[in-house]
């Protein structure tokens, strides 16, 4: 019975979105439950496999049309389940729900919402279809299926001036992505003869040749342009700006988380390269530019969702980082820091997209003040904003901790420069983070409320819902970090590294054995350094000397400001010069200075993001080919 | 030969990208992808080709008891290349598509006007 559940919540999504087509373009009512229901029941079926998997430590197998291997070799597609597509496939269930309720109240002004739900629901099934996968064609043809709903609906509000640009750029970048995914698959398939992962990771064991290196290149580079990396984030960008907030929320907590789980199945489980010291460090140079061209692009951003989608990328910098460096420690840092940049970013998200909604603008220049309007979306933003910050006792620290720790290990262990360099730069791109949230919060929430804003109003519940959920799991997964590492991430851990269960349950007994694969069993990770409950304490003490403060103060936060220019002796004629004038410190102030020491690299930087996709095609080739070459040059 | 195959492939997916690349006329930009696409598309159907072999007709039981010659030419990439067709196809639709609603909004499908969105 259980094993039929993660193709039915795959099935049950594709066949919601056909109905929501057939059924729900006319009346709204049919189509919010129609979208609701299935995303709900899905997220069900998937929560239903948290204990036989994750607790029992079993691994499901699922033959579509009951094609079972023959004589020890795959010949049917089949959907394959352990704790490492789990973990990917709960927060994928969880991305969709919270934006599913979301939805429904932020898109009901919008035109043809019958379509906005049935690219959704495409969305959110072809995710779920590529992380549950065991065949990897199946996930070339989720990958497509997922690139297609991402340009539809980044280009859905096709009135506004910038989504058919941000979509086309979108489809360019993705479809070269997604065509060297196929050329890598296509010459995995010519060496190994099978397209089941578990079988192609059993014949692959110790037999790399060039055919087989070629392919792992062009996964690699396939799969970066999925998760942003870099040189391939260009589109993003662009995409997060344009789209509806609800789906902005939905690419960057699964579609680059599906980029990631993809990257971690090939090259830990598949081609289990991660031994080899020249594929470290190319991913870990690749997640360090992320990181940090990300952060340094975002700091000079004005809006509110294009400063989040730059944070985004250099987000998936720390976990393609740490992912890349292939210990137990780094590989738990990097899936608890997916999982928590899942969490606090897409409540970032929901509170721009509720700033959106109540003041009809993102442009961090012309809003303030709007934390006395909008109290739950300025504390939930607040908790998003210390999360990815990292500071603790939110999920943020306890994930970026973990990364700077296997950072430092592995800088200490090799003695190599290149390490210890990176650890810094993860360091510093930590605090830039901070600087450019301190911005967001001081132009957007607090300071002053310009006159024509004095009419906001706090968001409707069903978009509070979804924030106040996040927000508490945001706090949860800070302070309970060892019941998550215990639960969750240390299962996926062992999964990745070993595949002998994932192979033999696949393929049949005895196969994982005949290939030579062994066990390395990876406990749970020790934090004996920090204890997230003292720093609590310590904030609980600086809030309250804060609240001391402001209720000393004159609560000046969120004023309309009017001059009182009739009575106050101030603005009489020759009396003081100048008439004061609306004086809030607005988003693109507060570090000119900055920007001004580093005008240089500015200019670099902007010109590499100058909009015109011949440009974007060519740094993701490349990379892609840089890639490539790499893998010749240092795996041979 | 199989060889001239693989390198007219490669060939095809080279000369897509620079068409994306180079190539300022979003259409033209768009005809790259699909070149690309068949690059692949030959890549895959080389792979599985054997030449003198016969067509993958048969039942699992006929070649089980040798019934059936073995010698014939893999089937799975040709059921590959189909999809991946398919799937092309859609994508070029998509993207001309956009291209059209590009040109109603812009005037212009030159990549060099097409860049409101940046830095």
């Amino acid at each position: 019975m259980i094993q039929h559940f993660p193709v039915a919540a795959v099935m049950l999504l594709f066949l919601a979105a056909f109905l929501v087509e057939i059924f729900g373009s006319k009346n709204a009512v049919v189509r919010n439950v129609i979208a609701l229901e299935a995303a709900t029941i899905s997220a069900v079926l998937i929560f239903a496999l948290v204990k036989p998997i994750l607790i029992d430590g079993q691994v499901i197998s699922y033959w579509m049309g009951n094609w079972a291997p023959v004589s020890g070799y795959a010949i049917g597609i089949g959907y394959e389940i352990d704790a490492l597509n789990l973990f990917f496939a709960l927060l994928v269930c969880a991305t969709f729900w919270l934006s599913c309720v979301y939805s429904i109240a932020y898109m009901k002004n919008d035109r043809h919402l019958g379509h906005y739900y049935t690219l959704f629901l495409m969305l959110s099934g072809s995710v779920l279809g590529l992380v549950l996968t065991g065949d990897v064609f199946n996930m070339f043809v989720m990958i497509e299926i997922m690139t297609f709903a991402s340009v539809a609906l980044t280009a859905f509000r096709n009135d506004s001036d910038f989504a058919l640009e941000a979509g086309f750029k979108y489809l360019v970048i993705g479809s070269i992505g997604s065509s060297m995914t196929l050329a890598g698959v296509a010459l995995l398939y010519g060496q190994c003869h099978t397209l089941n992962m578990a079988q192609i990771s059993a014949i692959l064991a110790g037999r790399m040749t060039p055919t087989s290196i070629m392919a792992l290149g062009l996964i690699i580079a396939g799969f970066g342009v999925k998760s942003y990396i870099v040189p391939f984030h260009t589109p993003a960008a662009d995409a997060y700006t344009t789209a509806p907030t609800s789906i902005s929320m939905v690419f960057s907590g699964m579609v680059n988380k599906a980029g990631v789980y993809g990257m971690i199945r090939m090259v830990y489980v598949v081609f289990r390269a991660m031994d080899k010291s020249s594929v470290q460090m190319l991913l870990v140079l690749f997640g360090a530019a992320t990181m940090f061209i990300g952060v340094t692009m975002a700091l000079t951003q004005h809006d509110f969702k294009r400063l989040l989608a730059f944070h985004s990328i250099s987000q998936i910098g720390y976990v393609i980082t740490a992912i890349g460096l292939g210990s137990a420690l780094g590989l738990t840092g990097g899936l608890f820091h997916a999982m928590n940049h899942t969490l606090f970013k897409g409540l970032l998200f929901l509170t721009a997209g509720a700033v959106l909604y109540a003041t009809g603008t993102t442009n961090l220049d012309k809003v303030g003040g709007l934390s006395k309007k909008m109290p739950v979306t300025a504390a939930c933003f607040l908790v998003g904003a210390f999360s990815i910050s990292g500071l603790p006792p939110f999920n943020g620290f306890a994930s970026k901790w973990m990364v700077y720790q296997a950072l430092y290990t592995r800088a200490m262990e090799s003695g190599n420069f290149v390490y210890a360099l990176v650890t810094v730069v993860a360091l510093i791109v930590s605090v830039m983070t901070l600087a450019s949230f301190i911005k967001v919060t001081q132009s957007a929430f607090f300071g002053q409320c310009p006159a024509e804003l004095k009419d906001t109003k706090e968001v409707p519940f069903s978009m509070q819902l979804p924030m106040i959920i996040m927000a508490v799991l945001c706090v949860a997964a800070g302070i309970f970090y060892k019941a998550v590492d215990k639960f969750l991430l240390n299962p996926a851990v062992n999964a990745s590294f070993n595949v002998t269960k994932y192979v033999d349950s696949m393929i049949g007994e005895g196969t994982a054995a005949a290939a030579g694969l062994e066990n390395i069993l990876v406990n749970p990770v020790e934090f004996s350094f920090w204890n997230p409950l003292v720093w609590l304490v310590l904030f609980v003490i600086v809030f309250a000397a804060i609240a001391l403060v402001i209720l000393y103060g004159n609560f000046a936060r969120g004023k309309v400001l009017e001059p009182d220019t009739a009575n106050d002796a101030k603005y009489a004629t020759f009396f003081s010069g100048e008439q004061e004038e609306f004086s809030q410190v607005a988003g693109s102030d507060l570090f000119w200075g900055f920007k001004k020491d580093w005008k240089g690299y500015y200019k670099v930087l902007v010109g590499l993001h100058n909009g015109n996709v011949n440009d974007y095609s060519t740094m993701a080739i490349i990379a892609a080919a840089v890639i490539v070459l790499c893998m010749f040059i240092f795996m041979r | 030969m199989i060889i001239v195959n693989y390198i007219a492939s490669v060939f095809l997916i080279v000369l897509g990208f620079y068409t994306v690349c180079m190539k300022k006329n979003l259409i033209k930009v768009v005809l790259g992808l699909g070149i690309v696409d068949y690059g692949v598309n030959m890549l895959i159907v080389s792979l599985g080709f054997n030449a003198g072999g016969t067509a993958p007709i048969y039942q699992l039981s006929d070649l089980l008891n040798g019934v059936a010659p073995t010698f014939f030419v893999d089937p799975v990439p040709q059921a590959l290349t189909l999809t991946s067709i398919v799937i092309g196809a859609c994508v070029d639709a998509m993207a001309l598509s956009l291209v059209i609603m590009i040109h109603r909004k812009y005037k212009s499908v030159n990549a060099d006007e097409v860049r409101r969105l940046r830095g």
